[in-house]
């Protein structure tokens, strides 16, 4: 797992009630107990730590929030976007 | 008979409704018959970063020409917008009652007007002025102008009540459970007469972004029970009853609008936002065994309808469980698809849409309900309302926290 994905883990194991360390990429977010006020609140959170915003409404289901995975490629993507071709250039 | 099971019955004779389609009661229906839609561009301050950017707000309030008549309350005029809202609604169904006022018997009326969160616009404004523009001072009526109790008491002061006087708060709930709360009050002989009901104005920078991070506002409408809802809209208003002890109403000569035969009230003591069936259900399971009426009575449902996702299944099964085979035969309507979730208002406003229903056998519909979703399967009248006889309804309120409340409405008894 590179940085991205390991802050974002950092982040779902502080929300969850009994933080595990076996949480894979693939691990489905369901799978860990997270309801949808604690997804609000890892949103937040990953927001803040990226500086980043993201698009996430309670009402629908997102297939970006479906594993620890698609929410590391998400927030890559904005990361990525944010940022412009400078982040592009570094890596 | 004036009383049922030595109760003391409980009438309603008088209406009034500040909302973003119609600020009184004749515009607000008149607007409902026509399937007006209040949900329009977000305005009236700067939207800076803000990403959804409709709500329901009330565009064209004067509350210098509403309230400029109010005399014992000195300072209504500086009060917060969620007051002026209380003051005209309260006007308006004061004037309909035709109840004299300062209020014969002081002590025998209560004033319970609720708000889900009080001057929320005023504390935005003046933590701006401290914490941004550095002033040394917030402006003196600030306290005032803020604590959710301000709308009940200008009101009170106004009519001169000198009874239980105070808010209700139980998020989108509010105005239900103030107008349960003054049916007991009546029922049980503490007072005579109430008004009751909620006020709300809370559409600013600072709460917009609060409803925003929780991800519940749909950034394009509110469309309740559609497969393409995907949020509420925040809407503001007030909806205020007056209501009184049937004998009371009768000696004097009053235009009954209708009873208040039932209330019901639970908590889901589950979860601050996802609601449960059981709590819902149980709430308006009470409400009718209050009323002592089977399912099978109620013509008309005012659901509460909000257009989360999770609100108008959830309230569908609910619905389901408690009227069977009934719930297939009822009018349901969410009537925020057009006045928005004015949220501690939106039981009294709804109380009002209940009571028209049963005064001129009409139903508002649920409107933008154009592709229902299947796990919404009831007859939500669609986008046009309907001619059809209406003798008894039911309000349902639930909120945040698992708060349920439900009124249900009765016609005005025979004399």
């Amino acid at each position: 797992m590179d940085e991205v994905a390991s802050k974002i883990v950092d982040i779902l194991k502080k929300h969850m009630k009994e933080p595990r360390d076996d949480i894979a990429l693939s691990t489905e977010l369901q799978d860990l107990s997270i309801e949808s006020l604690d997804l609000a609140m890892i949103v937040f959170d990953i927001e803040d730590t990226f500086g980043i915003e993201i698009p996430y409404n309670a009402n629908e289901d997102v297939e970006d929030f479906k594993t620890v995975g698609s929410v590391v490629d998400k927030v890559r993507a904005l990361v990525e976007a944010s940022s412009g071709g400078a982040a592009a250039a570094k890596a | 008979m004036t009383e049922t099971n030595g109760r003391r019955r409980v009438v309603v004779t008088g209406t009034g409704v500040v909302t973003p389609i119609g600020t009184t009661v004749p515009e607000f229906w008149d607007s409902m018959k026509q399937s007006k839609c209040g949900v329009s561009e977000l305005g009236g301050f700067p939207l800076e970063d803000l990403k959804i950017l409709i709500a329901a707000q009330i565009k064209n309030f004067d509350h210098k020409a509403r309230l400029k008549h109010f005399s014992r309350d000195k300072i209504i005029m500086h009060a917060d917008r969620y007051s002026w809202f209380a003051g005209a609604a309260a006007d308006e169904a004061v004037k309909q009652s035709g109840l004299e006022m300062p209020v014969a018997d002081p002590y025998r009326t209560a004033c319970i007007i609720g708000s889900g969160a009080g001057g929320l616009t005023t504390y935005e404004e003046a933590y701006r002025n401290l914490f941004i523009h550095n002033k040394r001072a917030t402006h003196p009526l600030t306290l005032l102008r803020i604590i959710g109790s301000s709308a009940a008491a200008h009101v009170g002061i106004e009519y001169g009540i000198k009874g239980p006087t105070f808010a209700t708060c139980s998020a989108c709930s509010t105005a239900t459970h103030a107008i349960g709360l003054a049916l007991e009050y009546i029922r049980r002989g503490v007072v005579d007469v109430a008004i009751a009901g909620a006020s709300e104005s809370v559409i600013n920078y600072g709460t917009m972004k609060a409803w925003q991070a929780l991800h519940v506002l749909s950034p394009e409408g509110c469309f309740p029970f559609d497969k393409k809802r995907n949020g509420t809209v925040l809407g503001e208003g007030a909806g205020i009853l007056v209501i009184e002890e049937l004998e009371h109403a009768r000696k004097r000569g009053a235009n009954i609008l209708a009873e208040i035969v039932g209330y019901g009230s639970t908590s889901d003591a589950r979860d601050m936002v996802n609601p449960g069936v059981e709590g819902p259900s149980e709430a308006m399971r009470l409400a009718l065994l209050d009323a002592e009426l089977e399912p099978e009575k109620i013509d008309y449902l005012n659901a509460h309808g909000t257009a989360t996702a999770i609100n108008d299944e959830n309230e569908t099964n609910a619905i389901k469980q408690v009227y069977g085979d009934h719930a297939r035969k009822l009018a349901i309507s969410s009537t925020k698809s057009m006045h928005g979730h004015p949220l501690g208002a939106g039981g009294g406003i709804e109380a009002v849409a209940c009571i028209k229903a049963m005064e001129e056998n009409w139903v508002p519909p649920t409107i933008g309900l154009t592709d229902p979703d299947p796990a919404c399967d009831l007859d939500y009248v669609p986008n046009k309302g309907r001619e059809m006889e209406v003798t008894y309804t039911m309000s349902n309120s639930f909120a945040f926290g698992g708060l349920n409340a439900v009124l249900v409405f009765g016609p005005a008894p025979a004399a």
